[in-house]
């Protein structure tokens, strides 16, 4: 807050800000701590899952019928992630409602994507409406559904959404008919992020502060998990590595050393060596067991060998969740709220999963779940 | 008549006789192949019933693998979306099936073969960003599990259709056994009887004739005795006056007429 406020306002805004970061605290209680994930994982049927999260979940779990489906569980689970984000969203002011937008941008290319993908392939899109992420709806998405051709399409998304930045100069109308549509999604990703790093260190209210700081710390973590996973994901594909170059964000603690040698990876180790100059993914591959050549361990939970075995993406994950976790030692910044959303997401990914082992009878892998509290 | 049983409406000669008892003869060797075309084909389907229950349970196991591949991919990407566009970008398709034909005892099986493609990767690039590895990690799960399907599909089929040739198989048997068999012997029995008839008939005719004949000559005896025995009275009569002509044909051989050279 700048000095040159009246005192009054200064606190009305801090109060304001108070409200939320209170709230997204409380909401931060009520995750699920390692000791209600251990009497999920020791439920027989979904209808225990059900009774197990009522305290946490209630009201949204009530319209299940019984024994729901593993879908429908995780379906109820992100309406309530949604509603809660809707209520802060709705309280917001200021430089939160912008990061708070910025949080939904993320969605919002998920869901542009889809769309695309399905008027590239003549579909009725508007029965994607309803698959596409609730967060990342916005009020314009609708008229998408108008379009019936890529360059409708194309220029719509440019005029109706926020995504505009991203799309522009970066791709045309003709990419999306032509490049992959994945290719399309990490171009759009990549240009949020840098968009994203760049507005919390340049933003007047948000510049310097802790806020800053969490969220650098949380996209360049993101930036690199992002550009490994690509590199590790196009080994065997038509990807070429000066197209799979241009997919890497431009920042991260990666950059540039890390991504220019990423760039040039052929192969595991050569991701490897890559990343060795940063100390936590050199950890990551170490535990992984990468480093021994085993190719087929990147995936997540891979190795059957029980939880010992953790993969590359379980680790991402669990490194994601200590960030945020950590970000709720912080005060008066806006970074809660993007920790709490992916705490969340985080844990609805857990009782999906621990939901998914009960349902299929594979009790012995249900212990991959990540819980950080 | 003889035999109870049903038998071919045939005139009863020898030369049908004859064609009943290598029809006869066709018949045994016909039942002898179809029973041991029967085992076989038994044999061969019990072999595939032991198949298809291996079949099963691995089908069983496998599904349950990929369905929890894909509950992995669920957890990595963390939503639904994946599917739909996997769906969307899956263009040719990769794992392909032909079939060729397996003979079994005569029988024609259809056997499924599968294949995949090569060079087809439509969605090589989908969960670039997170979950690609267990994108594809799952599609070869479900190739595999695809895989025993097919497998199943090929061995359920030939089963049907062995099935359904053993029955035909096992119905000509005893058709053969108890309708066919039967009533060519009834058959040959029958012709076997007409003919004995026939014989007796004709042994009685000769047996009548040759005694008519018996009797003729009989007759015939009868006659010449009493013939003679009138010439040799006669022959009494004349001894006196007809001594000389005795003393004289003393050969007795006066029927005989001198022979005149």
């Amino acid at each position: 807050m700048g000095a040159h406020m009246p005192r009054q306002l200064e606190d009305h805004l801090l109060t304001r800000r108070s409200y939320i970061e209170g709230i997204v605290r409380g909401y931060r209680n009520s995750l699920l701590t390692s000791q209600a994930y251990s009497n999920l994982t020791q439920c027989e049927t979904i209808d225990d899952v059900k009774l197990q999260l009522g305290p946490a979940y209630g009201d949204f779990l009530a319209a299940l019928p019984p024994n729901p489906s593993t879908s429908a569980l995780a379906n109820k689970l992100t309406e309530k992630l949604v509603s809660e984000f809707r209520y802060l969203q709705a309280n917001a002011t200021g430089s939160l409602a912008k990061f708070m937008e910025y949080l939904t941008y993320g969605y919002m290319i998920d869901n542009v994507a889809l769309l695309i993908t399905g008027t590239l392939h003549e579909r009725d899109t508007r029965e994607l409406l309803e698959r596409c992420h609730p967060l990342g709806w916005f009020e314009t998405m609708p008229v998408l559904c108008v379009a019936t051709n890529i360059e409708e399409l194309y220029n719509s998304v440019l005029i109706e959404t926020p995504l505009a930045p991203y799309f522009k100069g970066s791709l045309s109308h003709q990419d999306l008919d032509e490049l992959n549509i994945e290719i399309v999604r990490n171009t759009l990703y990549k240009n949020y992020l840098e968009d994203f790093h760049n507005w919390v260190n340049t933003n007047p209210d948000v510049r310097g502060t802790p806020t800053a700081e969490v969220m650098s710390e949380v996209l360049e973590f993101e930036a690199d998990r992002r550009s490994i996973n690509i590199t590790l994901n196009s080994f065997g594909t038509e990807l070429s590595k000066a197209d799979r170059k241009k997919l890497y964000p431009n920042f991260g603690r990666l950059h540039p050393e890390g991504t220019l040698m990423l760039s040039r990876a052929d192969d595991v180790e050569g991701v490897r060596i890559a990343v060795e100059g940063v100390s936590d993914y050199k950890t990551f591959f170490d535990q992984t067991g990468l480093n021994q050549g085993g190719g087929s361990a990147v995936g997540n939970m891979s190795g059957g060998a029980g939880g010992e075995g953790k993969s590359l993406e379980d680790m991402f994950y669990q490194k994601e969740c200590e960030i945020s976790k950590l970000a709720f030692t912080r005060q008066f910044t806006h970074a809660v709220v993007y920790a709490w959303v992916k705490l969340r997401e985080q844990e609805i990914r857990n009782i999906t999963w621990i939901a998914e082992c009960i349902a299929q009878n594979q009790k012995e892998r249900i212990g991959n779940y990540i819980s950080v509290f | 008549m003889s035999g109870a049983g049903a038998r071919e409406s045939v005139f009863p000669t020898r030369q049908v006789l004859g064609q009943m008892k290598s029809k006869l003869k066709g018949a045994q060797t016909g039942h002898d192949l179809l029973k041991r075309k029967s085992e076989a084909l038994t044999n061969a389907i019990s072999e595939i019933t032991r198949r298809i229950d291996e079949a099963k349970r691995k089908m069983g196991r496998v599904m349950q693998i990929a369905a929890f591949s894909l509950a992995e991919v669920t957890y990595a990407v963390g939503g639904g979306n994946i599917l739909y566009q996997i769906q969307e970008s899956a263009k040719q398709a990769r794992f392909r099936v032909r079939t060729k034909q397996e003979n079994v005892s005569g029988v024609f099986l259809p056997a499924f073969e599968s294949f995949t493609t090569e060079g087809n990767n439509d969605f090589g690039l989908t969960g670039l960003g997170k979950g690609g590895q267990q994108v594809q990690r799952c599609r070869e799960t479900y190739a595999r599990a695809v895989e025993t399907l097919v497998e199943l599909a090929s061995l359920q089929t030939a089963f049907v259709i062995l099935d359904e040739v053993i029955k035909v198989v096992n119905r000509r048997v005893n058709a053969i056994e108890h309708v066919i068999i039967p009533k060519t012997e009834n058959t040959i029995k029958y012709i076997n009887s007409e003919l004995d008839e026939l014989d007796r008939e004709e042994f009685y005719r000769l047996k009548k004739v040759s005694n008519k004949k018996e009797r003729d000559a009989a007759a015939a005896d009868i006659e010449r005795e009493a013939q003679k025995k009138k010439d040799d009275s006669s022959n009494e009569e004349d001894v006196d006056e007809e001594g000389r002509m005795q003393m004289k044909d003393l050969l007795g051989d006066q029927d005989n007429e001198d022979v005149i050279f």
